[in-house]
Protein backbone atom coordinates (compact mmCIF):
# COMPACT_ATOMS: atom_id res chain seq x y z
CA UNK A 1 0.00 0.00 0.00
CA UNK A 2 1.26 3.33 -1.04
CA UNK A 3 2.74 5.40 1.85
CA UNK A 4 1.49 9.23 1.39
CA UNK A 5 3.65 10.16 4.58
CA UNK A 6 6.79 9.20 2.98
CA UNK A 7 8.27 12.31 1.16
CA UNK A 8 8.48 14.06 4.82
CA UNK A 9 6.49 17.20 2.97
CA UNK A 10 4.39 18.10 5.95
CA UNK A 11 5.10 18.37 9.34
CA UNK A 12 2.79 18.39 13.09
CA UNK A 13 4.44 22.16 14.40
CA UNK A 14 2.72 22.72 17.82
CA UNK A 15 0.18 21.18 19.88
CA UNK A 16 -1.70 22.10 22.59
CA UNK A 17 -3.76 20.47 25.10
CA UNK A 18 -6.06 21.29 28.41
CA UNK A 19 -5.84 20.32 32.38
CA UNK A 20 -8.45 17.29 32.01
CA UNK A 21 -11.07 18.24 34.31
CA UNK A 22 -14.42 16.23 35.82
CA UNK A 23 -17.31 18.23 35.24
CA UNK A 24 -15.54 20.93 34.04
CA UNK A 25 -18.39 22.90 33.49
CA UNK A 26 -17.06 23.90 29.77
CA UNK A 27 -18.55 22.99 26.30
CA UNK A 28 -16.61 21.35 23.79
CA UNK A 29 -16.47 25.11 22.79
CA UNK A 30 -14.87 26.46 25.15
CA UNK A 31 -12.06 23.77 25.87
CA UNK A 32 -11.42 23.90 21.65
CA UNK A 33 -10.89 27.52 22.20
CA UNK A 34 -8.99 27.67 25.51
CA UNK A 35 -6.68 24.65 23.47
CA UNK A 36 -6.27 27.17 19.94
CA UNK A 37 -5.20 29.97 22.36
CA UNK A 38 -1.99 28.00 23.18
CA UNK A 39 -1.29 26.78 20.01
CA UNK A 40 -1.80 30.89 18.24
CA UNK A 41 -0.20 31.64 21.40
CA UNK A 42 3.15 29.48 20.40
CA UNK A 43 3.29 30.26 16.93
CA UNK A 44 1.83 33.66 16.75
CA UNK A 45 -0.46 32.53 14.04
CA UNK A 46 -4.10 34.00 14.18
CA UNK A 47 -7.37 32.44 13.35
CA UNK A 48 -7.20 34.07 9.96
CA UNK A 49 -4.33 32.01 9.24
CA UNK A 50 -5.81 28.13 9.95
CA UNK A 51 -7.46 27.79 6.51
CA UNK A 52 -7.88 23.91 7.52
CA UNK A 53 -9.20 22.46 10.02
CA UNK A 54 -10.34 18.63 11.52
CA UNK A 55 -12.32 17.45 14.50
CA UNK A 56 -14.22 14.58 16.14
CA UNK A 57 -17.38 13.94 16.81
CA UNK A 58 -18.37 15.37 20.37
CA UNK A 59 -20.34 13.43 22.76
CA UNK A 60 -21.42 16.51 25.08
CA UNK A 61 -22.83 17.79 20.88
CA UNK A 62 -23.14 14.45 18.72
CA UNK A 63 -26.83 15.03 18.15
CA UNK A 64 -26.09 18.46 16.63
CA UNK A 65 -25.59 18.01 12.61
CA UNK A 66 -23.86 21.06 12.38
CA UNK A 67 -21.31 20.84 15.15
CA UNK A 68 -18.27 21.44 13.25
CA UNK A 69 -19.25 24.60 11.25
CA UNK A 70 -20.58 25.77 14.47
CA UNK A 71 -17.05 25.14 15.94
CA UNK A 72 -15.26 27.21 13.62
CA UNK A 73 -17.60 29.90 13.80
CA UNK A 74 -16.92 29.77 17.83
CA UNK A 75 -12.98 29.84 16.94
CA UNK A 76 -13.14 32.38 14.46
CA UNK A 77 -11.81 30.37 11.46
CA UNK A 78 -12.69 30.20 7.95
CA UNK A 79 -11.33 27.07 6.44
CA UNK A 80 -11.07 26.17 2.95
CA UNK A 81 -11.03 22.29 3.94
CA UNK A 82 -13.16 21.02 6.82
CA UNK A 83 -13.30 17.59 8.16
CA UNK A 84 -15.19 15.40 11.12
CA UNK A 85 -14.37 12.12 11.63
CA UNK A 86 -16.28 9.91 13.48
CA UNK A 87 -14.01 6.64 14.38
CA UNK A 88 -14.88 7.01 17.85
CA UNK A 89 -11.64 6.85 19.50
CA UNK A 90 -9.96 6.70 16.16
CA UNK A 91 -10.63 10.20 15.11
CA UNK A 92 -8.09 11.89 16.54
CA UNK A 93 -5.35 10.03 13.93
CA UNK A 94 -7.92 10.00 11.29
CA UNK A 95 -8.00 13.65 11.02
CA UNK A 96 -4.10 13.90 11.43
CA UNK A 97 -3.47 11.99 7.97
CA UNK A 98 -6.70 13.04 6.29
CA UNK A 99 -5.20 16.67 6.95
CA UNK A 100 -2.01 15.45 5.73
CA UNK A 101 -3.56 14.69 2.79
CA UNK A 102 -4.84 17.98 2.61
CA UNK A 103 -1.53 20.08 2.69
CA UNK A 104 -0.21 17.40 0.60
CA UNK A 105 -3.10 18.11 -2.48
CA UNK A 106 -3.32 22.04 -1.85
CA UNK A 107 -6.34 22.04 -0.17
CA UNK A 108 -5.39 24.37 2.64
CA UNK A 109 -1.77 25.35 3.79
CA UNK A 110 -2.40 25.67 7.70
CA UNK A 111 -4.33 22.78 9.24
CA UNK A 112 -5.76 22.72 13.31
CA UNK A 113 -6.68 18.63 14.28
CA UNK A 114 -8.15 19.71 17.17
CA UNK A 115 -10.49 17.35 19.69
CA UNK A 116 -12.50 18.36 22.02
CA UNK A 117 -15.29 17.16 24.22
CA UNK A 118 -17.22 17.58 27.88
CA UNK A 119 -18.91 14.47 28.03
CA UNK A 120 -18.90 14.96 32.40
CA UNK A 121 -20.56 18.43 31.75
CA UNK A 122 -23.08 18.36 29.11
CA UNK A 123 -24.36 14.73 27.77
CA UNK A 124 -25.95 15.35 24.03
CA UNK A 125 -24.83 11.70 22.68
CA UNK A 126 -26.77 9.13 21.04
CA UNK A 127 -26.23 5.66 19.32
CA UNK A 128 -27.84 4.40 16.94
CA UNK A 129 -27.23 1.39 14.10
CA UNK A 130 -27.69 -2.38 15.76
CA UNK A 131 -26.87 -1.23 19.26
CA UNK A 132 -31.12 -0.12 19.88
CA UNK A 133 -32.30 -3.43 18.51
CA UNK A 134 -29.78 -6.00 18.99
CA UNK A 135 -27.51 -4.73 22.49
CA UNK A 136 -28.97 -2.32 24.80
CA UNK A 137 -32.28 -4.70 24.98
CA UNK A 138 -29.85 -7.31 26.72
CA UNK A 139 -28.41 -4.66 29.34
CA UNK A 140 -25.23 -4.92 28.47
CA UNK A 141 -23.07 -2.43 30.38
CA UNK A 142 -21.97 -0.84 27.49
CA UNK A 143 -17.93 -0.88 26.34
CA UNK A 144 -17.22 -2.43 29.72
CA UNK A 145 -19.54 -5.51 29.04
CA UNK A 146 -18.11 -5.73 25.36
CA UNK A 147 -14.56 -5.52 27.28
CA UNK A 148 -15.60 -8.39 29.80
CA UNK A 149 -16.63 -10.81 27.15
CA UNK A 150 -13.63 -10.02 25.42
CA UNK A 151 -11.65 -10.57 28.05
CA UNK A 152 -12.70 -13.63 29.34
CA UNK A 153 -12.21 -15.04 25.53
CA UNK A 154 -8.56 -13.97 26.05
CA UNK A 155 -8.22 -15.44 29.02
CA UNK A 156 -9.60 -18.85 27.50
CA UNK A 157 -7.50 -18.93 24.54
CA UNK A 158 -4.15 -17.29 25.82
CA UNK A 159 -2.20 -17.24 29.24
CA UNK A 160 -3.37 -13.59 31.25
CA UNK A 161 -1.79 -12.50 34.01
CA UNK A 162 -3.50 -10.00 36.73
CA UNK A 163 -0.46 -8.71 37.67
CA UNK A 164 0.85 -7.77 34.38
CA UNK A 165 -1.93 -5.77 33.36
CA UNK A 166 -1.72 -4.34 37.40
CA UNK A 167 1.77 -3.64 36.55
CA UNK A 168 0.77 -1.29 33.32
CA UNK A 169 -1.65 0.37 35.52
CA UNK A 170 0.79 1.27 37.95
CA UNK A 171 3.25 2.56 35.43
CA UNK A 172 0.81 4.61 33.12
CA UNK A 173 -0.23 5.97 36.97
CA UNK A 174 3.59 7.15 37.54
CA UNK A 175 3.31 9.28 34.11
CA UNK A 176 0.36 10.73 35.35
CA UNK A 177 1.78 11.70 39.21
CA UNK A 178 4.05 13.37 36.47
CA UNK A 179 1.57 14.97 34.10
CA UNK A 180 0.38 18.22 35.49
CA UNK A 181 -2.41 18.29 32.71
CA UNK A 182 -3.76 14.60 34.42
CA UNK A 183 -6.88 14.33 36.12
CA UNK A 184 -5.65 15.97 39.46
CA UNK A 185 -7.87 13.25 41.27
CA UNK A 186 -5.56 10.15 39.43
CA UNK A 187 -2.05 12.19 40.40
CA UNK A 188 -1.61 9.59 43.35
CA UNK A 189 0.49 6.58 42.97
CA UNK A 190 -0.79 2.88 42.46
CA UNK A 191 0.25 -0.39 43.52
CA UNK A 192 -0.30 -4.06 41.91
CA UNK A 193 -2.84 -4.57 44.81
CA UNK A 194 -4.93 -1.70 44.23
CA UNK A 195 -5.50 -2.56 40.52
CA UNK A 196 -6.12 -6.24 41.89
CA UNK A 197 -8.49 -5.21 44.75
CA UNK A 198 -10.62 -2.77 42.68
CA UNK A 199 -13.88 -3.73 42.13
CA UNK A 200 -15.63 -5.72 39.10
CA UNK A 201 -17.56 -3.74 36.70
CA UNK A 202 -18.49 -6.55 34.12
CA UNK A 203 -16.32 -10.00 34.40
CA UNK A 204 -13.81 -9.97 34.49
CA UNK A 205 -13.35 -6.58 33.65
CA UNK A 206 -12.14 -4.60 37.14
CA UNK A 207 -12.78 -0.63 37.63
CA UNK A 208 -8.90 -0.02 36.96
CA UNK A 209 -8.97 -1.95 33.99
CA UNK A 210 -11.27 1.14 32.63
CA UNK A 211 -10.84 4.63 31.76
CA UNK A 212 -13.42 7.27 33.37
CA UNK A 213 -14.71 10.23 31.26
CA UNK A 214 -13.29 13.94 31.62
CA UNK A 215 -13.62 16.46 30.02
CA UNK A 216 -11.10 18.28 27.98
CA UNK A 217 -8.85 19.51 24.45
CA UNK A 218 -6.03 18.64 22.60
CA UNK A 219 -4.92 19.16 19.28
CA UNK A 220 -1.96 19.62 16.87
CA UNK A 221 -0.95 22.41 13.47
CA UNK A 222 0.19 20.61 10.62
CA UNK A 223 1.71 22.33 7.85
CA UNK A 224 3.92 21.72 4.82
CA UNK A 225 7.45 21.92 5.53
CA UNK A 226 8.20 25.33 3.53
CA UNK A 227 5.67 27.07 4.74
CA UNK A 228 6.77 25.65 8.44
CA UNK A 229 9.67 28.18 8.18
CA UNK A 230 7.16 31.40 8.42
CA UNK A 231 6.41 29.66 12.12
CA UNK A 232 7.44 31.28 15.23
CA UNK A 233 9.06 28.56 16.79
CA UNK A 234 7.58 25.36 14.92
CA UNK A 235 8.57 22.21 15.69
CA UNK A 236 9.50 19.04 12.67
CA UNK A 237 7.41 16.30 13.74
CA UNK A 238 6.99 13.91 11.13
CA UNK A 239 3.60 11.61 10.28
CA UNK A 240 5.49 8.88 8.78
CA UNK A 241 3.44 6.08 8.44
CA UNK A 242 -0.04 5.70 8.94
CA UNK A 243 -2.44 2.61 8.28
CA UNK A 244 -6.14 2.29 9.22
CA UNK A 245 -9.02 -0.93 9.35
CA UNK A 246 -12.28 -0.12 9.67
CA UNK A 247 -15.20 -2.65 10.55
CA UNK A 248 -12.51 -5.11 10.89
CA UNK A 249 -13.87 -9.05 9.92
CA UNK A 250 -16.77 -7.00 9.16
CA UNK A 251 -18.24 -10.24 6.89
CA UNK A 252 -17.31 -12.62 9.08
CA UNK A 253 -19.81 -14.41 11.25
CA UNK A 254 -18.17 -16.13 13.54
CA UNK A 255 -14.46 -14.76 13.95
CA UNK A 256 -12.20 -14.75 16.80
CA UNK A 257 -12.78 -11.72 19.38
CA UNK A 258 -9.51 -11.33 20.44
CA UNK A 259 -8.19 -10.49 16.67
CA UNK A 260 -8.65 -7.17 16.33
CA UNK A 261 -7.47 -4.72 13.23
CA UNK A 262 -3.76 -4.26 14.46
CA UNK A 263 -2.88 -7.60 13.10
CA UNK A 264 -3.29 -5.69 10.04
CA UNK A 265 -2.71 -2.02 10.52
CA UNK A 266 0.27 -2.48 13.04
CA UNK A 267 2.54 -4.33 10.95
CA UNK A 268 1.61 -2.33 7.84
CA UNK A 269 2.22 0.82 9.61
CA UNK A 270 6.00 -0.15 10.72
CA UNK A 271 6.99 -1.70 6.98
CA UNK A 272 5.47 1.67 5.83
CA UNK A 273 8.15 3.27 7.82
CA UNK A 274 10.54 0.42 7.42
CA UNK A 275 10.37 0.07 11.23
CA UNK A 276 10.54 -2.73 13.20
CA UNK A 277 8.92 -3.31 16.59
CA UNK A 278 12.46 -3.02 18.42
CA UNK A 279 13.15 0.42 16.67
CA UNK A 280 10.18 2.06 18.23
CA UNK A 281 11.08 4.44 20.95
CA UNK A 282 8.16 5.11 22.94
CA UNK A 283 4.65 4.03 22.61
CA UNK A 284 1.55 5.85 23.36
CA UNK A 285 -1.71 2.97 22.64
CA UNK A 286 -5.10 3.77 22.48
CA UNK A 287 -6.12 2.45 26.16
CA UNK A 288 -9.89 2.86 26.93
CA UNK A 289 -9.22 -0.65 28.96
CA UNK A 290 -6.21 -2.56 29.52
CA UNK A 291 -6.67 -5.70 27.94
CA UNK A 292 -6.85 -3.72 24.30
CA UNK A 293 -3.35 -2.16 25.10
CA UNK A 294 -1.83 -5.95 25.74
CA UNK A 295 -3.99 -7.17 22.91
CA UNK A 296 -2.04 -4.01 20.68
CA UNK A 297 1.42 -5.21 22.26
CA UNK A 298 0.78 -8.52 20.42
CA UNK A 299 -0.72 -7.91 16.85
CA UNK A 300 1.43 -5.07 15.95
CA UNK A 301 4.44 -7.51 16.90
CA UNK A 302 5.92 -6.01 20.23
CA UNK A 303 5.77 -9.20 21.32
CA UNK A 304 4.20 -13.16 20.53
CA UNK A 305 0.35 -13.57 20.30
CA UNK A 306 -0.22 -14.87 23.66
CA UNK A 307 2.85 -13.48 25.24
CA UNK A 308 1.55 -10.18 26.32
CA UNK A 309 1.35 -11.11 29.92
CA UNK A 310 4.95 -11.98 29.71
CA UNK A 311 6.18 -9.19 27.89
CA UNK A 312 4.82 -6.82 29.97
CA UNK A 313 6.18 -8.58 33.33
CA UNK A 314 9.63 -8.59 31.33
CA UNK A 315 9.93 -5.00 30.17
CA UNK A 316 9.52 -2.02 32.34
CA UNK A 317 7.08 0.00 30.81
CA UNK A 318 7.11 3.37 32.78
CA UNK A 319 8.92 6.34 31.20
CA UNK A 320 12.71 5.29 32.02
CA UNK A 321 11.84 2.08 30.76
CA UNK A 322 13.25 0.14 27.58
CA UNK A 323 9.44 0.93 25.99
CA UNK A 324 8.12 3.08 27.56
CA UNK A 325 3.81 2.98 27.12
CA UNK A 326 1.44 6.06 27.50
CA UNK A 327 4.45 8.37 29.90
CA UNK A 328 1.73 11.16 30.53
CA UNK A 329 -0.89 8.21 32.09
CA UNK A 330 -2.59 7.72 28.66
CA UNK A 331 -6.20 7.71 29.17
CA UNK A 332 -6.87 5.47 32.05
CA UNK A 333 -4.75 7.39 34.32
CA UNK A 334 -5.01 10.75 32.91
CA UNK A 335 -8.71 10.83 32.39
CA UNK A 336 -10.52 10.05 28.49
CA UNK A 337 -11.98 13.13 27.26
CA UNK A 338 -14.80 11.62 25.74
CA UNK A 339 -14.29 11.33 21.83
CA UNK A 340 -11.10 13.94 21.80
CA UNK A 341 -9.43 10.96 23.88
CA UNK A 342 -7.19 9.74 20.96
CA UNK A 343 -5.83 12.95 20.88
CA UNK A 344 -4.21 12.59 24.30
CA UNK A 345 -1.86 9.88 23.16
CA UNK A 346 -0.86 11.92 20.21
CA UNK A 347 -0.22 14.87 21.81
CA UNK A 348 1.66 12.86 24.54
CA UNK A 349 3.73 11.55 21.39
CA UNK A 350 4.47 14.76 20.42
CA UNK A 351 5.57 16.58 23.24
CA UNK A 352 7.56 13.94 24.48
CA UNK A 353 9.33 14.09 20.33
CA UNK A 354 9.86 18.20 21.16
CA UNK A 355 11.76 16.88 24.69
CA UNK A 356 8.94 19.07 26.61
CA UNK A 357 7.96 16.37 28.84
CA UNK A 358 9.07 17.91 31.95
CA UNK A 359 10.08 15.27 34.93
CA UNK A 360 8.27 11.96 32.58
CA UNK A 361 10.82 12.69 29.55
CA UNK A 362 12.42 9.67 27.90
CA UNK A 363 15.66 9.96 27.03
CA UNK A 364 15.65 8.96 23.34
CA UNK A 365 12.42 10.24 21.35
CA UNK A 366 13.80 9.97 18.04
CA UNK A 367 9.97 8.47 16.84
CA UNK A 368 6.52 7.11 18.67
CA UNK A 369 4.09 4.88 17.55
CA UNK A 370 0.37 6.01 18.47
CA UNK A 371 -2.36 4.30 17.93
CA UNK A 372 -6.43 4.64 17.89
CA UNK A 373 -9.45 2.42 18.55
CA UNK A 374 -12.91 3.15 17.77
CA UNK A 375 -16.37 1.78 18.92
CA UNK A 376 -17.38 -1.80 20.01
CA UNK A 377 -19.28 -3.71 17.33
CA UNK A 378 -21.63 -6.95 17.50
CA UNK A 379 -19.68 -10.03 18.66
CA UNK A 380 -16.59 -9.06 17.06
CA UNK A 381 -13.22 -7.12 18.25
CA UNK A 382 -13.60 -3.39 17.74
CA UNK A 383 -14.78 -1.52 14.29
CA UNK A 384 -11.25 0.66 13.99
CA UNK A 385 -7.75 0.19 14.55
CA UNK A 386 -5.54 2.63 13.48
CA UNK A 387 -1.36 3.03 13.83
CA UNK A 388 0.52 5.68 13.03
CA UNK A 389 4.32 6.47 13.34
CA UNK A 390 6.05 9.81 14.07
CA UNK A 391 9.71 10.60 13.88
CA UNK A 392 12.19 13.68 13.62
CA UNK B 1 -38.25 11.69 45.83
CA UNK B 2 -38.27 9.92 41.83
CA UNK B 3 -40.04 7.06 42.21
CA UNK B 4 -40.10 6.27 38.34
CA UNK B 5 -38.11 3.46 37.61
CA UNK B 6 -36.32 3.26 34.49
CA UNK B 7 -37.62 0.50 31.57
CA UNK B 8 -35.83 -1.82 30.08
CA UNK B 9 -34.51 -0.70 26.66
CA UNK B 10 -37.07 -2.42 24.22
CA UNK B 11 -36.49 -3.23 20.42
CA UNK B 12 -38.19 -1.45 17.82
CA UNK B 13 -38.37 -3.51 14.84
CA UNK B 14 -38.06 -2.20 11.38
CA UNK B 15 -39.61 -3.84 7.69
CA UNK B 16 -36.16 -5.92 7.93
CA UNK B 17 -36.31 -7.23 11.11
CA UNK B 18 -40.03 -7.70 11.73
CA UNK B 19 -40.41 -11.52 10.99
CA UNK B 20 -37.50 -12.00 13.26
CA UNK B 21 -39.73 -10.42 15.89
CA UNK B 22 -43.23 -12.12 14.83
CA UNK B 23 -41.40 -15.49 15.08
CA UNK B 24 -39.69 -14.31 18.62
CA UNK B 25 -43.58 -14.35 19.80
CA UNK B 26 -44.22 -17.88 18.83
CA UNK B 27 -40.30 -19.21 20.68
CA UNK B 28 -39.25 -19.51 16.92
CA UNK B 29 -35.67 -18.50 16.19
CA UNK B 30 -35.37 -17.34 12.95
CA UNK B 31 -31.99 -16.07 11.09
CA UNK B 32 -31.33 -14.91 7.73
CA UNK B 33 -30.21 -16.87 5.32
CA UNK B 34 -27.96 -16.29 1.89
CA UNK B 35 -28.50 -18.91 -0.49
CA UNK B 36 -25.78 -17.34 -3.03
CA UNK B 37 -23.22 -17.62 -0.02
CA UNK B 38 -24.38 -20.67 1.63
CA UNK B 39 -24.30 -18.74 4.96
CA UNK B 40 -26.61 -17.16 8.23
CA UNK B 41 -26.26 -13.47 8.94
CA UNK B 42 -26.70 -11.89 12.39
CA UNK B 43 -28.25 -9.33 13.59
CA UNK B 44 -30.66 -9.30 10.49
CA UNK B 45 -29.98 -6.95 7.47
CA UNK B 46 -31.64 -5.77 4.25
CA UNK B 47 -28.81 -6.72 2.33
CA UNK B 48 -26.21 -10.02 2.99
CA UNK B 49 -23.40 -8.44 3.79
CA UNK B 50 -21.20 -11.59 1.33
CA UNK B 51 -23.06 -10.46 -1.85
CA UNK B 52 -24.48 -7.12 -1.45
CA UNK B 53 -27.82 -8.17 -2.25
CA UNK B 54 -31.50 -8.84 -0.86
CA UNK B 55 -31.60 -11.84 -1.67
CA UNK B 56 -32.10 -13.31 1.46
CA UNK B 57 -34.54 -15.81 3.07
CA UNK B 58 -35.41 -16.42 6.43
CA UNK B 59 -34.87 -19.95 8.26
CA UNK B 60 -36.01 -21.57 11.82
CA UNK B 61 -32.80 -22.32 13.78
CA UNK B 62 -32.16 -25.30 15.95
CA UNK B 63 -31.55 -22.68 19.21
CA UNK B 64 -28.73 -24.80 19.91
CA UNK B 65 -24.99 -23.28 20.49
CA UNK B 66 -22.01 -22.96 22.02
CA UNK B 67 -20.95 -20.30 25.27
CA UNK B 68 -18.08 -18.45 23.29
CA UNK B 69 -17.40 -16.30 26.16
CA UNK B 70 -20.06 -14.02 28.92
CA UNK B 71 -19.80 -11.61 31.49
CA UNK B 72 -21.59 -11.10 34.70
CA UNK B 73 -22.41 -7.38 35.08
CA UNK B 74 -22.20 -6.19 38.22
CA UNK B 75 -23.12 -2.23 37.53
CA UNK B 76 -26.53 -2.55 35.82
CA UNK B 77 -27.67 -0.17 32.73
CA UNK B 78 -30.68 1.54 33.84
CA UNK B 79 -33.88 -0.89 33.65
CA UNK B 80 -31.64 -3.81 34.76
CA UNK B 81 -30.98 -2.59 38.49
CA UNK B 82 -33.57 -5.57 39.65
CA UNK B 83 -31.80 -8.62 38.46
CA UNK B 84 -28.02 -7.45 38.73
CA UNK B 85 -26.08 -9.14 38.73
CA UNK B 86 -27.19 -10.76 35.66
CA UNK B 87 -25.39 -12.91 32.82
CA UNK B 88 -24.63 -11.95 29.51
CA UNK B 89 -23.39 -14.55 27.04
CA UNK B 90 -22.26 -14.56 23.84
CA UNK B 91 -23.37 -17.94 21.76
CA UNK B 92 -21.69 -19.32 18.70
CA UNK B 93 -24.89 -20.62 17.23
CA UNK B 94 -24.88 -24.03 15.37
CA UNK B 95 -25.95 -22.48 12.06
CA UNK B 96 -22.76 -20.24 11.60
CA UNK B 97 -23.62 -16.83 13.62
CA UNK B 98 -22.88 -15.53 16.86
CA UNK B 99 -25.71 -13.62 18.96
CA UNK B 100 -25.55 -11.79 22.22
CA UNK B 101 -28.13 -12.78 24.51
CA UNK B 102 -29.09 -12.89 28.74
CA UNK B 103 -27.97 -16.17 30.75
CA UNK B 104 -30.75 -18.10 32.53
CA UNK B 105 -32.01 -20.90 34.50
CA UNK B 106 -28.33 -21.92 35.02
CA UNK B 107 -25.91 -22.81 37.76
CA UNK B 108 -22.01 -21.48 38.47
CA UNK B 109 -20.92 -24.36 36.55
CA UNK B 110 -22.67 -23.53 33.50
CA UNK B 111 -21.39 -20.39 32.98
CA UNK B 112 -17.79 -21.45 31.06
CA UNK B 113 -16.99 -21.19 27.69
CA UNK B 114 -17.75 -24.63 25.78
CA UNK B 115 -21.58 -25.08 27.68
CA UNK B 116 -24.27 -26.10 25.46
CA UNK B 117 -26.68 -24.24 25.69
CA UNK B 118 -30.27 -23.71 23.85
CA UNK B 119 -32.45 -21.17 23.63
CA UNK B 120 -35.13 -19.91 25.71
CA UNK B 121 -38.02 -17.02 25.93
CA UNK B 122 -38.61 -13.90 27.67
CA UNK B 123 -42.55 -12.26 26.83
CA UNK B 124 -40.95 -8.26 28.16
CA UNK B 125 -43.91 -6.49 26.43
CA UNK B 126 -46.95 -6.97 24.71
CA UNK B 127 -45.40 -6.84 21.63
CA UNK B 128 -41.53 -8.37 22.55
CA UNK B 129 -40.72 -11.84 23.44
CA UNK B 130 -36.45 -11.59 23.81
CA UNK B 131 -34.38 -14.56 23.27
CA UNK B 132 -32.38 -15.87 25.95
CA UNK B 133 -30.25 -18.93 26.41
CA UNK B 134 -30.21 -21.75 28.90
CA UNK B 135 -27.89 -25.02 29.76
CA UNK B 136 -28.57 -27.36 27.14
CA UNK B 137 -28.70 -30.23 29.85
Amino acid sequence: MKNHMAARDVAIVAYGETKIERRSGKTPYELAAICMEEILGKTGLKPADIDGFATNVAHSDSINQYYTTYLCDYLGLTPRWMQVSDHGGGAALAGLSRAVMAVQAGQCEIALVLCSDSPTTVWRGANGGFRLEWWDPTGIQGPPGGFGLLMHRYMAQYQLESKALGKLAVAQREGAVLNPLAFEGFRKPLTIQDYLDSRVISTPLRLLDCVMWCDGAAGVLVTSVERAKKIKGAKRIFPTAYSEIVNFNGREAQPDITESGFSVVGPEALQKAGLKPSDIRQFQPYDDFLIAEMIQLEQIGFCRRGQGSEFLLNTDVSYRGTLPINTGGGQISAGQIGLASGMTNLVEAVRQMCGEAGERQITDPRNAMVTGIGIIPYGRNWYVSIAAILEH
Amino acid sequence: MNTKKAQRPLPQPTETTRPFWNAANEHKLMLQYDPDSRCYQFYPRMTSVKTGKRNLEWRQASGKGTVFSFTDTYVPVAGFEDIAPYALVMIDLDEGVRILANYKNYKSEHMKIGQRVRVTWEKVSDDITMFAFEPDV
